[in-house]
């Protein structure tokens, strides 16, 4: 542990304690009422509907309603890690969620440092203006243009084409193994320029002495980058890393289920895309509601993970 | 300084969490499903609003798990219709999901409309309780009475007894009046058939020499686009222009999931059969060839639509009313027509011994599904009143006519008619919305008016028919000596009273072995049937296919149906 974590320790064991008392209730009333609000909103809508997750216990159907289906015990879970097409979609769904949060979170610290290099107020306005935009884009546009994009007679197979570098179109949404990059590109191409705003407001809160310093000490651009801007930023990326970790599961649902077609399948459905099939259009709720839960324990399980390593070598952390 | 720092970082971090939650790179699934139904709720209460002040008119609410176009809310027959029986039903159409995705989300919401049309997700509705039994109102209105025999309305009871919903279409008044073969076929532009002089095509091997002849003499339209022999469309639930021509080819009717041998009563898996395996090859060898379009397989509906519509595709498999009311009408009103763009269909057979069974005459009674009405519906008998009205001659001609005078003309012999210019406009989508209203998923009839000289419905009248149809498909027609659609194809008898199987697997859900086995056969033959047709070695893609579709357990699904298949005949028997 190093000695600023440590001293970060005592802060927080040092504390002042307050006794709760009537008269110090009294005092806070008007911050407990408002306090109390969001507890029962959270308890409302966070809390009560996890009572739903009893329906992956029973054989749920509608018609007999959650307090008079049949209990199965863990049968739907059994099936469910007996499926193939299961355990597929995990590996579709892991795949494609790291492969989307490493490209995306490489390219939005990238894209922010760079942004931030551009000396022209002007430009560096117009710029991340620009690559925010697609972020307002819903998936089925974006998949839209996509499937224009990519398609036979699609711009990329033309210009492809025209500098002879393939003498037939390429059909991407036929083979397998273009779907993920498909997806991780349209992933970055949607969400880079967002994702940076957040870099970029970390970076204008860098002391401008430390660039100072750095440029007396000899420091050139790299230099600079290096020693200064990313340090500077390294809370905020390991905050962002770990609320990401644990957001790995929902690789999304939108562009798998309109990009997807048959060929590819195997490599395209996602946990939600298979909750959607067997649990609303099959019509087994309870099956759907097991892969919701396997998902959402896995996530935590990931967060906590995550948090943890990130506590053992000092760094920031959510809790 | 430090604490200062701490509350930009939590600041940080609090904004990143909302962009995270709000957009970012996670779309969780609830995101997605309550918008569909967004629209059905809206309606709902929108319903309730106007049933006070719709100056006596009853407004109810429906939802088609269907495709469908939506009609103007001052759409003009739909007022006039109001006006004589006091009701006014505002539909809602399938957009964008299945149907059971669709339905699977009503039944979650717990928030039905009126009416209702579940199509595949119909079993669903059913289990869910969110239907009304029907058996007990039927008898007092007696045009919904009349609309089934005896041992129909019996083959419509469900486990319990009771009957839920009223099969729509194929329903026959009087004598038979079919001109358009409204099912699968192999279709073809007449252009090609006119370069080869109307040649006879009877099987498959014709077929495809004949397109690989017309490309290979003209590779381009008119225009200079460049023709594609043959596309299949793929998508989703629509890949049947792909998969289920087996049965066909074979001489079977489409019974849709199996064939059923008519005489031992057994059920034959056409996945497997020789025929199967020969469709297929030749579908590889076309597409090594560069006959079948390279996108077949990653088309969505709406790109084989559009693709269909510059009519440049000289053929494909598919289903009348899958193309012909949006590609169909397109070709017409870009008169592409007039350069031989329209379809006809070829009864084709995997040899030329096997009789055709792509048209059956007689009525099918899709006992799987129909229109229902839903525990929301606060008045029943209002909603079937209006069912009942709507099975009157008169309210009827006006939903598939239109208006005499506007619509349609009257001779001295009472037979009705359309001059050019109603015909222009009656296939005009702008009019079309503003003006026509079919009801088009409420109970209708084929066959003939109850006047007993004209059609129930337009295209079945037979001049009025033929002088609808384009020039290239008239010269078409008359080249082959035929007057029809139906026609082209020569019909079968009805077959027997089990048909058609599909209406029993298209309700199986997960809840059976048979159903779990159909469902993941769906899924292998979504991934391996294009495999085949784009493989470079057809036997071994084949041999793989097969093997994965063993795993599926085929042998489940198939036995389920030989039980229905025998507990329909056991039923029919009943009333020989």
């Amino acid at each position: 542990m190093s000695a600023k974590a440590k001293k970060r320790k005592e802060n927080t064991s040092a504390e002042p304690k307050v006794k709760i008392t009537v008269k110090e209730l009294k005092r806070q009333k008007v911050l407990l009422f408002w306090s109390a609000i969001i507890v029962i909103y959270g308890f409302i809508f966070y809390y009560l509907p996890l009572g739903g997750w009893v329906m992956a216990f029973q054989n749920y159907k509608p018609a007999k309603g959650l307090l008079h289906s049949e209990f199965v015990g863990l049968d739907k879970f059994k099936r469910l890690f007996s499926d193939e097409t299961f355990l597929r979609v995990i590996r579709n769904t892991l795949a494609m969620g790291i492969i989307n949060l490493v490209a995306t979170f490489v390219m939005a610290i990238l894209f922010a440092i760079l942004l931030n290099e551009i000396r022209q107020r002007r430009t560096k306005k117009v710029i991340q203006t620009v690559s925010y935009l697609p972020h307002f884009l819903s998936w089925i546009i974006v998949t839209g243009i996509l499937h224009d994009v990519l398609s036979g007679t699609g711009i990329v197979n033309e210009v492809l084409m025209n500098l002879h570098l393939i003498d037939k179109s390429i059909d991407f949404f036929a083979h397998p193994s273009y779907f993920w990059p498909i997806v991780a590109f349209a992933n970055v191409w949607k969400e880079t320029g967002w994702n940076a705003i957040i870099y970029l407001s970390a970076i204008t809160a860098i002391d401008p002495s430390l660039y100072e310093a750095a440029a007396i000490d000899g420091a050139g651009r790299m230099k600079k980058i290096l020693h200064v801007t990313l340090p500077g930023i390294k809370p905020t990326i390991i905050i962002l890393l770990l609320m990401n970790v644990g957001n790995v599961l929902n690789a999304g649902f939108e562009i798998q289920y309109l990009l997807g077609n048959g060929l590819v399948q195997s490599v395209s459905q996602t946990i939600d895309i298979y909750v959607l099939k067997w649990g609303i259009s099959q019509g087994d709720y309870s099956i759907g509601t097991a892969a919701g839960i396997f998902k959402s324990i896995v996530s935590i399980i990931l967060i906590v993970i995550a948090n943890q390593i990130a506590k053992r070598n000092g760094e920031e952390r959510l809790y | 300084m430090k604490r200062k720092a701490l509350v930009s970082l939590l600041l940080t971090a609090a904004m990143a969490a909302s962009c995270l939650s709000g957009c970012g790179g996670s779309s969780s699934d609830s995101d997605s499903t309550p918008s569909s139904s967004d629209n059905v709720d809206a309606e709902d209460s929108k319903s309730e609003e106007s049933e006070g002040n719709g100056g006596g008119v009853k407004e109810f609410t429906a939802f088609f798990a269907v495709p469908g176009s939506e009609i103007n809310d001052d759409n003009e027959i739909q007022q006039i219709i109001a006006e004589k029986t006091g009701v006014k039903v505002k539909e809602t159409w399938l957009t964008g999901q299945t149907a059971e995705e669709a339905i699977g989300t009503i039944i979650a919401g717990g928030d039905y409309p009126d009416f209702i049309e579940g199509d595949q997700g119909t079993s669903q509705l059913y289990d869910a309780g969110a239907l009304v039994a029907l058996d007990d109102y039927i008898d007092k209105y007696p045009n919904i009475k009349e609309f089934f025999t005896e041992q129909e309305w019996d083959s419509l009871r469900q486990e319990d007894g009771h009957i839920y919903w009223i099969p729509q279409f194929s329903n026959i008044y009087g004598q038979e009046r079919e001109c358009t073969h409204n099912d699968e076929a192999f279709w073809i532009q007449t252009r090609v058939l006119k370069w080869a002089d109307y040649p006879e095509i009877r099987t498959m091997d014709e077929y495809f020499d004949l397109l690989e002849r017309y490309q290979e003499a003209n590779p381009t339209m008119e225009d200079g686009t460049e023709n594609i022999p043959y596309t299949i469309l793929c998508d989703d639930w629509r890949y049947f222009c792909l998969e289920n021509a087996p049965q066909f080819l074979d001489g079977y009717p489409n019974d849709g999931s199996c064939i059923v041998d008519p005489n031992e009563l057994k059920i034959i898996d056409y996945n497997t059969t020789p025929t199967a395996v020969k469709y297929f090859q030749k579908l590889n060898e076309e597409y090594k060839k560069g006959i079948i379009d390279t996108e077949s397989f990653t088309q969505t509906y709406d790109e084989y639509i559009s693709k269909l519509s510059t009519g440049r595709v000289l053929g494909m498999i598919d289903q009348w009313w899958d193309f012909a009311y949006t590609a169909g009408d397109a070709i017409k009103s870009a008169k592409l027509d007039q350069q031989g763009c329209s379809y006809v269909p070829l009864p084709i057979t995997i040899d030329k011994d096997t009789k055709n069974q792509w048209h059956n005459s007689g009525g099918v009674v899709n006992t799987g599904t129909g229109l229902a009405i839903t525990v929301s519906c606060d008045d029943v008998e209002g909603a079937l009143q209006f069912v009942d009205d709507l099975l009157s001659q008169e309210i009827h001609d006006l939903r598939f006519w239109g208006v005499e005078g506007t619509d349609y003309q009257v001779n001295e012999n009472g037979e009705y008619s359309r001059t050019e210019e109603m015909r222009t406009s009656c296939a005009d989508t702008a009019y079309k919305a503003a003006h026509l209203c079919t009801y088009s998923y409420f109970p209708q009839w084929l066959g003939t008016s109850r006047d007993g000289v004209n059609a129930m419905k337009p295209d079945g009248q037979e001049e009025e028919f033929y002088d609808s149809v384009s020039d290239d498909v008239k010269e078409c027609f008359d080249a082959y000596g035929v007057k029809t659609y139906v026609e082209m194809l020569g019909t079968s008898e009805a077959p027997g009273a089990w048909y058609p199987m599909w209406s029993y697997s298209n309700n199986l859900t997960a809840d059976t072995d048979g159903g779990m086995a159909w469902t993941k056969m769906g899924e292998i033959k979504h991934e391996y049937l294009p495999k085949v047709v784009m493989a470079e070695d057809f036997d071994g893609a084949w041999n793989e296919y097969m093997e994965a579709y063993e795993k599926c357990n085929p042998q489940d699904f198939l036995a389920e149906m030989q039980t229905e298949l025998d507990r329909r005949m056991k039923e029919a028997e009943k009333y020989k």
